[in-house]
Formats: structure tokens, sequence, C-alpha cells
């Protein structure tokens, strides 16, 4: 329990939290690719903004410049892209389900609520964004973006997953260690890149056999 | 770094910045050469008197890079040009090739070399993505789907051992301050004032992490695709280096740990994984049908016997793992170049279409076969002087029950590979096949694996002797 009452900076930073988390959680509610990318570009908004806090509040401009760069490719460019990309295939592509909707979500809950108690029996460090919620929040989104990959097993979502967990992992690098390399940022981003280029391929590959994109029409790496 | 480390570097890298400058005819020689000279580079900068000399951990792990680049080069060299047509695309191809191929030994040596742990995760991030880039050079729906897979995999637990560096870094933000540079010689110097909780949570994370990166099971799913539908230097370069990459950040960590809060608790997660990548990879070697996917299921096996020498803790047996690492870098190496040549004759990667390999090829089927038997742990190859000190040092040690377990599983594995490789190697090929090397470029460079593990089985040299000694104290130290 906190013992003190929580100042504005504070309750802001928790509730940035909690939405990145929501919009992760929401992942699990949209059956097509669009809504996918445009959840995407929302989270993407919200670290861009966190990541530049940070920055401002006294832990260096290489964070700000991070998150220009974060707000020009996440939130603007690639998603505009990868909607370009899809527009005539998304009507065709189904997003299996393999645990209905609100399974799932409480499926996410419950890991919530894991990465919740994992972050608690930690004393880790005062400062930072939001210090009792940073470890917390990056591993509810790497675990749900985990289960969002299992659950939906077709290819383009996957790849959205891993976008989303990455968003999870660039939070948890700008609050838990601002003090990081700026490398780590721009790798972050370089992997962003490789994965909307797999996206890209994909969506080719879709395109020219007309197959859909699930996972289980690549069966030939087995065991 | 020394001025030696940093030519390290520069040579691949110089390599790789003029082969996309260059035509390909003169880029091929250029890789083979680059291979040569970084090769004895390196290994004067792990046995060199150069300041500031190289931490024991990051000097031996520099060698299997030079051991696998030294003989990659050379095989690239003949391979893209085998491997490619002689019109524009095949240019392409091969300067691509030679691009990746250079850089990605440069990103391989980079990782023992650097001591702030972000930048472990960086440069492990970008051999992912070249590796990743190589095998979808291949072309085919396979190696796209491999790719595919080896990038998400690869990534995800590359986000997962990231988050263990974060976890580190916030535990060591109290003591050394909240913009601190994240050496992990710095954290080995404060280990026992850290949060032992967050220290053990930072060890889980960074082994499932870091460990899919070095096919431990069950996060091993990625590999035997990788291994299998890359091209054949570059399954080399992923087996015999990258595996032990991850091993030397997963290394650090445990160092770290073993420090903060004693050596139990990695030594049960080492047993863990160990076993159930011993079991894995033993078990699957049965039964795969395809020649180079059963050198991948070896790999895991072996780094699964790699795990369990440190998890038994004995100083007997974490020399036999460090000497282990060397040998399957040597080993593997060649059983990838020579299985590559037997591809390459055949057409096929089918083991049953394969028969009559040392008629065909009389010098690299004869390298495959021993090749297998010495990843089978047969003696006089270095595998079996490895092994045996891990199961001697396992049953010295007081686990003997493992100690067991582990000998039986070799056992496993030993028939599974011993039988491919008759059955590949022996006998008459079912239709007339070329029968001849052709050219003796790729056995040349098979040759450097073959010496050196046919050398570590007979004899290890007084210097390397001391390295792995020293090697070992620098990760099994507890509080």
């Amino acid at each position: 329990m906190m013992s003190h009452a929580l100042t504005f900076a504070e309750a802001a930073a928790g509730s940035a939290a909690v939405a990145l988390i929501l919009t992760q959680l929401a992942l699990f509610r949209s059956v097509v690719i669009p809504e996918l990318i445009t959840l995407y570009a929302v989270q993407s908004a919200l670290v861009a903004a966190i990541c530049a806090v940070v920055g401002i509040t006294g832990h260096g401009w290489d964070l700000v410049v991070l998150a220009l760069l974060t707000a020009a490719f996440k939130v603007i460019v690639l998603p505009a892209y990868m909607l370009r990309l899809v527009r005539g295939v998304s009507g065709r592509v189904e997003l299996p389900v393999r645990v209905n909707v609100t399974l799932s979500i409480l499926m996410a809950a419950a890991l919530t609520g894991v990465a919740m108690l994992t972050a608690s029996r930690l004393p880790l460090p005062a400062g930072g964004f939001s210090p009792r919620a940073d470890l917390a929040t990056t591993l509810a989104i790497v675990f749900i973006g985990f289960l969002f990959a299992i659950l939906r097993p077709n290819a383009l979502a996957q790849v959205i997953a891993f976008l989303t967990l990455e968003n999870g992992l660039f939070f948890g690098t700008v609050t838990l260690a601002p003090g990081l390399p700026f490398v780590v940022g721009v790798l972050l981003l370089i992997d962003v890149l490789i994965a909307v280029v797999v996206f890209a391929v994909l969506v080719r590959i879709l395109i020219e056999r007309r197959a859909t994109a699930s996972i289980e029409a690549f069966s030939e790496l087995r065991g | 770094m020394s001025w030696l480390s940093w030519l390290v570097l520069a040579i691949p890298g110089a390599a790789a910045i003029v082969s996309f400058l260059v035509p390909s005819r003169f880029g091929r020689p250029l890789t083979a050469v680059a291979g040569i000279a970084g090769a004895a580079v390196m290994i004067w900068d792990a046995f060199g008197n150069v300041e500031p000399r190289l931490d024991p951990l990051s000097a031996l792990f520099l060698l299997p890079v030079a051991i696998v680049y030294g003989a990659a080069g050379v095989y690239t060299a003949w391979y893209v040009k085998a491997e490619s047509r002689d019109d524009p695309a095949g240019e392409r191809y091969r300067r691509e090739f030679l691009v990746l191929t250079n850089g990605f030994a440069c990103a391989e040596a980079l990782v023992p070399l650097l001591s702030n742990m972000a930048g472990l995760w960086v440069a492990l991030e970008t051999t992912t993505i070249l590796a990743a880039l190589l095998v979808r050079l291949q072309g085919t729906d396979a190696a796209l789907e491999a790719a595919w897979k080896y990038i998400l995999i690869a990534s995800c637990g590359l986000a997962i051992g990231l988050i263990g560096v974060l976890v580190l870094y916030a535990a060591a933000a109290p003591v050394l301050g909240a913009h601190h540079v994240p050496e992990w010689s710095a954290y080995l110097a404060v280990a026992q004032r850290l949060d032992p909780d967050a220290v053990r949570l930072a060890f889980i994370l960074a082994l499932i992490g870091f460990g899919t990166k070095m096919g431990l099971a069950p996060m091993h799913t990625w590999l035997p695709d990788a291994h299998g539908a890359g091209p054949t230097p570059t399954s080399a370069m992923l087996s015999g280096v990258l595996l032990s990459d991850a091993l030397y950040v997963i290394l650090r960590f445990a160092g770290i740990t073993n420090a903060a809060v004693g050596a139990t608790m990695s030594h049960r997660l080492f047993v863990i994984v160990g076993l159930l990548s011993l079991l894995i990879g033993a078990f699957f070697l049965l039964r795969q049908h395809d020649i180079k996917r059963m050198l991948a299921y070896s790999s895991i096996e072996h780094m699964g016997v790699v795990a369990i020498g440190l998890a038994f803790g004995a100083p007997l047996a974490i020399a036999g793992a460090l000497l282990h690492v060397l040998n399957h870098a040597a080993s593997k190496s060649l059983a990838f170049f020579a299985a590559g040549r037997l591809v390459e004759r055949f057409g096929t990667r089918e083991i049953a279409a394969i028969r009559g390999g040392v008629q065909a090829l009389p010098v690299s089927g004869a390298l495959f076969a021993l090749a297998g038997l010495a990843l089978a742990g047969f003696p006089p190859f270095g595998i079996f002087r490895s092994e045996i000190m891990i199961l001697a040092g396992g049953f010295g040690g007081g686990s003997a029950w493992i100690a067991g377990i582990v000998a039986a599983l070799l056992a496993v594995a030993f028939a599974g590979l011993v039988r491919w490789v008759t059955v590949t190697s022996t006998g008459n090929a079912a239709e007339p096949i070329e029968v001849g090397e052709r050219t003796y470029v790729p056995a040349a460079a098979m040759l450097v694996g073959f010496v050196v593990v046919l050398g570590l089985g007979l004899v290890v040299p007084a210097p390397l002797g001391t390295l792995i000694a020293r090697a070992g104290q620098t990760f099994e130290r507890s509080p």
C-alpha cells in the first residue's frame, strides 16, 4: 500500500501505464487486422509520450529524440504503411480464435496479476516514471503479447503481437533504465522495422497465393 | 578495449563494407583472406599480452569465432560461386551473401569483447537480424518460414533477456546510481549489495531469453529450422558460434548471480534445461531424415551437455563444459561444411537418398564421417575428452545420479549419430553419382575444424588449459 497521497504527476503516470495495458488487452477483441494496426499506433503514441515525459523531466534529451523517432515511425509511418499493405487483403484474413474473447481477456488479466505480484516482490528503485508500476507494466505487456501470439495463430497477428511486445520493452527500457545507451532504443526501432518487413513479405505471399496467413500454412518444418 | 580487439572487429567489418563496394570476384577472395586474418588476430587477442588484456572468459569465447570464421571465410568464397548463377541476380546474391557473412562474423566477435550488458543485448540482437537475412537468402519457402520463425522466436527470447538486463539495471541503481553504465564487472563488484530477489529474477529471465538463442530446450524450436534451411556457411556460424555467444551472456549473468546469492540456484536451473535439451536432442537424433536437421538436433544435445557441465559445478566439469564449447564449434562447423558438400553432390538433404558419401566425395565424405564420430563422442576426438571431464566431474562431485542419466542419454545420441553417419557414408550410391572432389577449397576449410577437434582430443595445450581454468573462476564464485 502506498503510504502517501498520489501527486498529480504520479497519478498521471499510473494512468498512462494502465492505458498501455488496456490497449494491449483490446487486441483480443479485434478480429480484423486494420483494427490491430490502429491499436498498435495508439499504444505507440502512448509509449512515445511517456518517453518524452521521462526525457523532459530530467533524464536527458536523447530520450526526447528517441520519443520523436518513435512517434514518427511507430505512430505514423509504419502503421500507415501496414494499413496500405493490408487494404486489399484484410477481408480475406480471418483471425482464428482459439479461445473466445471473454476468456482470453480473463487470462490476460490473470497474467497482469502475475506480473504485478512478481514486480511487487522486488524492492526496485524509486524514481523512474511510475516507480511502483514500471516493471509490472513491462512484464504485463510482454506476457499479454505472448498470450495473444498463442491464442491468435495467424502470421500477421503474430507480427503485430511482436510489435506490441516491443512497445512493452521500449517502455521498460525508458522507465526502468533511462541511463541505458541510446543505441538500445534505436536497435529496438530497427527490430520494429525488420518486423514490418516480415509483415510486408507475408502480405505479399498472401496476395500471390491467395492463401490465408495462418501459421498452419507454414508446416514444412517440423521436428 | 585494446587496439587488438578493435582490429578483431575491424577485419570482418571492413571486409563487409568492401564486399558491398566491389564485384564478388574480388569480394570472394577478400572474405577468405579476412577469415584467415581475422582468426589469427582473434587468437592473438585471446592469448597475447596486449594491454588492456581481455578477461579470461572473453578471451576463451573469442576462440569459437576464430575457429569458425577462419574456416567459414574460405568455405564461403567457394560456396557463393557454386550456389549462384552467372547473371546479375547471381551477382547480387553473391554480394549480399558476402556482406552479410562478414557482418555476421563481426557481430559475433563483438559479443565476447563487450563489457556493457546492454551492449551485449544489442550485439546479440544484431546477429539475429543478420542471421535471419542470411537464412532468407536461400529463397525457398522453407527458408522464408525458417527466417520468419527465427526472427519471431529469437527476438521474443531476446525480449525476455532484455527485461533481465533491465531488472539488473534497476536493482543496481540504488548502489551505482540511476544513470550508471551497466558493465558486468561493476555489477560483479557490488553483487552482494544487490537485492537477491531481483538478481534471481534477472538470472531466470536471462536464462530463458538468451537460452532461447542458445537453443536450450524447451526454447529450441527455431533451431532445427534455421540451421536446416539456412545456407551451409550460415548454419556453421549459427551453430558453432552464435550458440556459444548466447552462452557467454548467460555466464556473465551466472557470475553476478553466483556472487550475489550463491551458485545453488544457477546449478539447479542449468540441470533442468541441460537434461531437457539432452533428452530432446538425443531422441530426435534417432528419428531424423534430413541431414542438416540431424546436425541441428546434435547442437541442442551438445548445448545440453554444456549446461550440465556448468550445473555440476566441480572445477573439472566446468573446465570440461568450456572445452566442450570449443570442441563443438570445431566439429559442428566441420560437419555442416561436409554435409553441405554431400547435399550439393546428391542434390537432396534426405538421409535416405544419400548413400556412399565417401565413395562420391573421398575427402569431404570421409571428413563428414569423422565429424559424425567426433560429435558422437568417439575417441580420440576432443568431444570424447570434454564429455569424460564433465561426467567425471559429476560422478566425483556428488551428482552421480544425474551423471548416470547423462551417460545413458549420451549413449542414445551416440547410437543415433553413428547410425546416420554409417548410412550416409558407406555403401554405394543408388544412382550413378559423379565421383571425385572437383575442388579442394571446401575441404581445406574443413581441415581447420578437423585439426582442432582431433588436436584437442590428443592434447590440451598448456596456455589453453590455463585460460579455461581462469575463465571458469570468473563465474563460479560464491559470496
